[in-house]
């Protein structure tokens, strides 16, 4: 059995950890709380430029945009949105496990592909991979993210895509269901999805300036954005809350295991007690006889 | 007429008005009630806003707005903008200096990638100055 001086230190120890971990608890509920507020604010943004498209899409053949065309796939790029800290639960063990087994896909069936990571995880993973091509690592974002960040990461895909270098784009993070509940999933970015709103108010004789053409490219433009960026949300929102709970798990551990500690010691004292008791009735009755 | 701002951020204008001075890729366009159906794009400058026919030049709203989508229709403006700062909000000095930082990174930018990230800060913070100048010159 341990002495009662080492339980102690181990007891003080653990406490002190308890402490730390109810802290980052606080910390991780207090972003998560806002992050999942900002998950929600670009969606009238999103419903607009669906709502804009649709009523384009009576004037301009918007499956022939180049966008929005798909074409059999050769090389893909994967957008890998993980977190730059860990102690964050199975946050970052679930979209690299989902990323390895995208990668392995690939390799089946031939297709090559290239990688942009969003956050320090990602790019140390992706950086001991051979097979795949590392184009751009972003890290250290904010916990608001602006159209800053989006527009460097939305200019590489566009470009990419454009160019024919890469004939899709999948975007894998983690969905934010509710605060108890996330998912990491693959999303496909480009070619973008179009599925046409409700009837659109209003007559068909619109104006579109400068060309119908090149307000089809402002408002794709802005769909496939909009996308990225809720993505990039709901990962910020769910790295919170994945925190939380792991920090919340770490914190009931700590205290069970102080119990635990605090009867073994007190078990040992009680022991020690009892052993020093019988030692010294040995002894009187051994200065008697 | 109803004006909506939205952003990537959320709706941060939704109001009624009269009048919306907006920069787009054919110039600088002026709104009214009863405008015909138009969608246009609009180029990062500054938004003004009208609220009351009455209201003067010094009493307009303004926001810098980055490139984004416009969508008129007769008694209803939508606009769509990646990002929409309040005048008020914008600090000239603080502008000012960013500015600066950015024409110096522009400057000593090693490649293209870091001179084309240099460039959009410019962009970005020019607007902004200007916003806040209109600001500072209407508030006299």
């Amino acid at each position: 059995m341990p002495s009662t001086q080492a339980l102690k230190g181990r007891i003080r120890s653990v406490k002190n950890t308890k402490q730390i971990t109810k802290a980052m608890q606080l910390v991780a509920a207090s972003k998560m709380r806002k992050a999942q507020e900002a998950t929600k604010l670009s969606a009238p943004y999103t419903e607009a430029a669906r709502e804009m498209l649709t009523a384009l899409s009576y004037r301009e053949a918007v499956k022939d945009h180049p966008l929005f065309k798909k074409r059999p796939v050769k090389t893909r790029l994967m957008i890998v949105i993980a977190s730059d800290k860990g102690l964050a639960g199975a946050y970052n063990s679930n979209i690299i496990k989902l990323y390895a087994q995208q990668l392995t896909e690939d390799d089946k069936a031939g297709i090559k592909n290239a990688t942009i990571t969003v956050g320090r995880r990602a790019s140390q993973f992706v950086a001991r991979l051979k097979d795949t091509e590392v184009l751009g690592s972003y890290e250290e974002l904010p916990d608001r993210p602006d159209g800053r960040e989006l527009r460097t990461i939305l200019n590489s895909a566009k470009g990419l895509f454009e160019e024919g270098k890469v004939d899709a784009v999948d975007i894998i993070y983690t969905e934010f269901i509710n605060s108890v509940n996330q998912k990491a999933v693959v999303n496909r970015v480009l070619p973008a999805g179009f599925e046409p709103t409700h009837e659109p108010k209003g007559p068909r004789d619109i104006v579109y300036e400068p060309t119908t053409k090149r307000v089809l490219d402002g408002i794709a433009y802005r769909l496939v954005g909009a996308q990225i960026f809720q993505a990039l949300l709901d990962a910020r929102a769910s790295e919170h809350s994945m925190r939380m709970m792991a920090m919340k798990n770490a914190t009931d551990n700590a205290g069970d295991l102080i119990d635990d500690l605090t009867l073994a010691m007190n078990k040992a004292r009680q022991g020690a007690i009892t052993q020093e008791l019988a030692e010294i009735s040995g002894g009187v009755e051994a200065l008697n006889e | 007429m109803h004006l909506q701002l939205i952003t990537l951020q959320g709706v941060r204008l939704d109001t009624e008005m009269y009048e919306l001075i907006a920069p787009t890729e054919s110039g600088e366009i002026a709104v009214f009630p009863g405008h015909e159906h138009l969608v246009t794009l609009a180029t990062p400058g500054a938004l003004a806003v009208r609220h009351n026919k009455t209201d003067r030049d010094t009493q307009l709203e303004y926001f810098a707005i980055s490139g984004g989508v416009i969508e008129i229709a007769p008694d209803t403006i939508r606009v769509l903008v990646d990002e929409a700062d309040h005048g008020e909000d914008i600090i000239e000095a603080e502008s000012r200096a960013a500015l600066e930082r950015a024409l110096k990174l522009r400057d000593e930018a090693p490649d293209q990638v870091e001179r084309e990230k240099a460039a959009q800060m410019i962009d970005r913070h020019q607007v902004r100055l200007k916003v806040a100048e209109l600001q500072r010159r209407h508030r006299r």
